[in-house]
């Protein structure tokens, strides 16, 4: 009894910093956002749940919850998918033992530049007269496909889509890769002698062999799909007329734009509910997994 | 040894905290937005310092378009800056309504310092009677051209109507030249045109009205007609202007590519620096020309100065205010005509002792010879029906939209507004 006392010593430092830094912000949060108020006066009117309503009212909620679900699609269809499929491909014996590092590392490199960098790179690619796309349309003689990328309201968001796929697919790939190589080397071996494909040994061993990673990645891309911000505000800031916000930069909007904290304050809480609830799935999933 | 070097170390430190516990020094806080002029300001505080000792300027800068969002969130803050940056308009006026910027007026008529002014330059200033803040820079928005294309194009002088405007941009396009650079992937960039044409549509009663957010209904048919005008222009700019900076645009006006562009006059020092050779020697500037039909004054010109304000929440205004008052006067104001090529509010700053071109001291005319300036469109709007406005006004330009229908957002924004004032 004494003993645990003394552990509950030992982890309050911990706590109190978590319980003033995380939990505290999240409750003052929701507070805030029955109000109405600014950055830079003291006035402050209490107008209950009324911030949500107009949330729910206002049609640039609704795009950028769509342009966050696209987001989560494509990062799950080719982060997770397509990262599997190099992540089998790199693990396999078609590709030999130097290659493969040097595979590895090729594609985990974007993923450690900073996003802003990044952001910056893709903003002179697409650039319509001097960047590397158009110009590249050009010597396939698809200039009638010439667009400016970033400003056209039907490519926006699908060019600032493609930039986090080339930055974050090695990533996801690496996560899957070192789950591959965990998997008993003889489970391999014994499918060979039974003349087992390439393929089936994909689908009937590795696959199930790294379904926790499986999970664990989709739910890390779609958690990160919704609490984006820096891609959009580097690359478009939520234009062109606001067919790229998400729901990150809409709360920008309305809380350093508009000078509304409260209702910043509300679509933050909705963030959080989203980001919670897709967590506690993950938890729950996790559970069963462990069971099994 | 290392015990020695231990001890000089802590007595050094002892020594140090000691001097700055009898230096009584008052510190002012000061914000601009010229991240890439630091010299300039360095140098202006350097010459403050000295002739004050006993006022410590502690300087920061952010840049432009961040500067408009850090802004508010500093102000809300016990660190506010005791003097800062601002646009005069509505930009100012919510922070004057909210205490955050100093009335001082006793401090100008004081000892004649209002009278050191060009009146056109610090009356922007006035909120409700009382000053707020003092002019650092003028500006204004012309035309500039590239007369080798003019002439090639066949175009004997600068378009005095919009009429006239428009045929010279057909004649240039006629010859294969972009008649018009416009960079607008930040949209401030076209509120100048919109600013521009509201102002020469409707009489001046109607635009001050549908300024106030308290009062603005936007219901007057002469902002349709001024869009129309605009849409009349489109087709003479550069592909993808929505995708390109200003910055984008104004390179290729610079190498001679464009025939013309909408520039501010603060912008002259940048094109007799970066423009070609070419461009340098053959450029021209006219101010955008009349609408006769419109009911506005033909004779304004749109831009309006930049300046600082103190603090409302300052600890130190004496010591604010002398800053403010050496940051906009006469000797910064020499600086800053030789630093930078930039005129400040102060009469009769130039003389022939000073470095600056025949280019910068033509447009800067402009400015002083316009009837009556206009504000900025973007900044004298509230925050929420600019940004309806914006959004539909790059819609436009792309074509999605049509000037009805923008009005239709800008009018919807705009009652939004009105009754959060009620």
């Amino acid at each position: 009894m004494r003993k645990n006392k003394i552990y509950f010593i030992y982890i309050i430092p911990a706590l109190v910093f978590i319980i003033v830094f995380v939990y505290v912000p999240i409750v003052q949060n929701f507070y805030f956002s029955m109000f109405k108020m600014n950055s830079y006066t003291d006035e402050w009117t209490f107008v209950g749940l009324n911030h949500y309503l107009n949330i729910v009212k206002d049609p640039i909620f609704y795009t950028a919850l769509k342009n966050n679900t696209l987001y989560a699609v494509f990062s799950i269809i080719f982060q997770v998918g397509f990262g599997l499929f190099l992540a089998i491909l790199i693990d396999s014996k078609f590709v030999g033992k130097r290659l493969k590092v040097v595979f590895r590392n090729i594609y985990f490199l974007p993923s450690l530049i900073s996003i802003t960098a990044v952001a910056l790179m893709f903003y002179f690619i697409y650039n319509p007269n001097i960047g590397m796309l158009n110009g590249f349309l050009d010597l396939l003689g698809l200039s009638e496909w010439k667009t400016a990328w970033l400003a056209n309201p039907n490519t926006a968001i699908y060019s600032v889509i493609a930039m986090s796929q080339w930055q974050y697919t090695g990533y996801i790939m690496v996560l899957l890769l070192v789950a591959i190589q965990k998997i008993p080397r003889d489970l391999y071996e014994a499918a060979e002698i039974d003349g087992a494909t390439e393929f089936q040994k994909a689908f009937y061993i590795t696959i199930p062999g790294i379904k926790g990673m499986l999970v664990a990645t989709s739910i890390i891309t779609v958690i990160g799909s919704f609490k984006l911000f820096t891609e959009i505000y580097v690359t478009t800031g939520g234009g062109p007329y606001n067919t790229t916000q998400v729901l990150g930069t809409y709360m920008y909007r309305s809380a350093f734009l508009f000078d509304e904290m409260g209702y910043g304050s509300a679509v933050a809480v909705i963030i959080f509910i989203i980001t919670f609830v897709t967590s506690l799935i993950q938890i729950k999933l996790s559970k069963k997994r462990n069971k099994g | 040894m290392t015990k020695r070097l231990l001890v000089l170390l802590v007595l050094c430190l002892v020594a140090v905290s000691f001097v700055y516990a009898a230096d009584e020094k008052v510190e002012i806080k000061f914000l601009h937005r010229w991240t890439q002029y630091m010299d300039y300001f360095e140098e202006v505080v350097k010459e403050f310092e000295e002739a004050n000792p006993n006022i410590d300027v502690q300087m920061q800068a952010i840049s432009n378009d961040p500067f408009k969002e850090k802004i508010k969130i500093v102000l809300g803050t016990d660190e506010a800056p005791d003097v800062f940056f601002t646009w005069p308009g509505e930009f100012t006026n919510r922070f004057i309504r909210a205490g955050k910027v100093l009335d001082i007026t006793p401090y100008l008529e004081e000892d004649g310092w209002l009278e050191t002014y060009i009146p056109s330059q610090i009356e922007p200033f006035i909120y409700e009677g009382a000053y707020y803040g003092a002019p650092f820079r003028l500006d204004g928005k012309a035309f500039y051209y590239n007369k080798v294309l003019f002439e090639e194009a066949g175009i004997e002088k600068a378009p005095e109507t919009f009429d006239e405007f428009i045929e010279a941009c057909q004649k240039l396009e006629a010859i294969g030249v972009t008649p018009i650079a416009f960079g607008n992937i930040r949209p401030w960039a076209v509120s100048h045109f919109i600013g521009t044409l509201n102002q020469k549509m409707v009489t001046d009663e109607t635009r001050f009205t549908d300024l106030d957010p308290a009062k603005g209904t936007w219901t007057d048919p002469g902002y349709v007609t001024a869009l129309e005008k605009y849409v009349e222009m489109i087709p003479y700019f550069n592909d993808f202007s929505n995708a390109l900076s200003h910055d984008e645009a104004r390179a290729t006006f610079f190498n001679g590519d464009a025939a013309m562009m909408y520039l501010e006059i603060v912008e002259t020092p940048d094109l007799e620096e970066f423009a070609s050779d070419e461009v340098k020697e053959n450029w021209g500037a006219f101010v955008f020309p009349a609408i006769p039909e419109g009911k506005g004054d033909q004779d304004y010109l749109t831009g309006y100065p930049e300046g600082f304000v103190v603090s409302g929440t300052t600890n130190h205004p004496e010591e604010a205010v002398e800053f403010l008052k050496f940051l906009t006067g006469k000797e910064a104001g020499k600086l800053e005509v030789n630093m930078l090529g930039w005129i400040n509010g102060i009469k009769n700053v130039v003389g022939p002792e000073d470095n600056v071109s025949q280019g910068v001291l033509d447009t800067v005319a402009l400015v002083l010879n316009a009837e009556e300036m206009v504000n900025w469109l973007d900044s004298s709007l509230h925050a929420k029906v600019w940004d309806a406005y914006s959004t539909q006004l790059q819609m436009l330009t792309d074509g999605f939209t049509t000037p009805e229908k923008v009005m239709e957002a800008v009018r919807k924004a705009a009652d939004e507004v009105r009754k959060e004032f009620e």
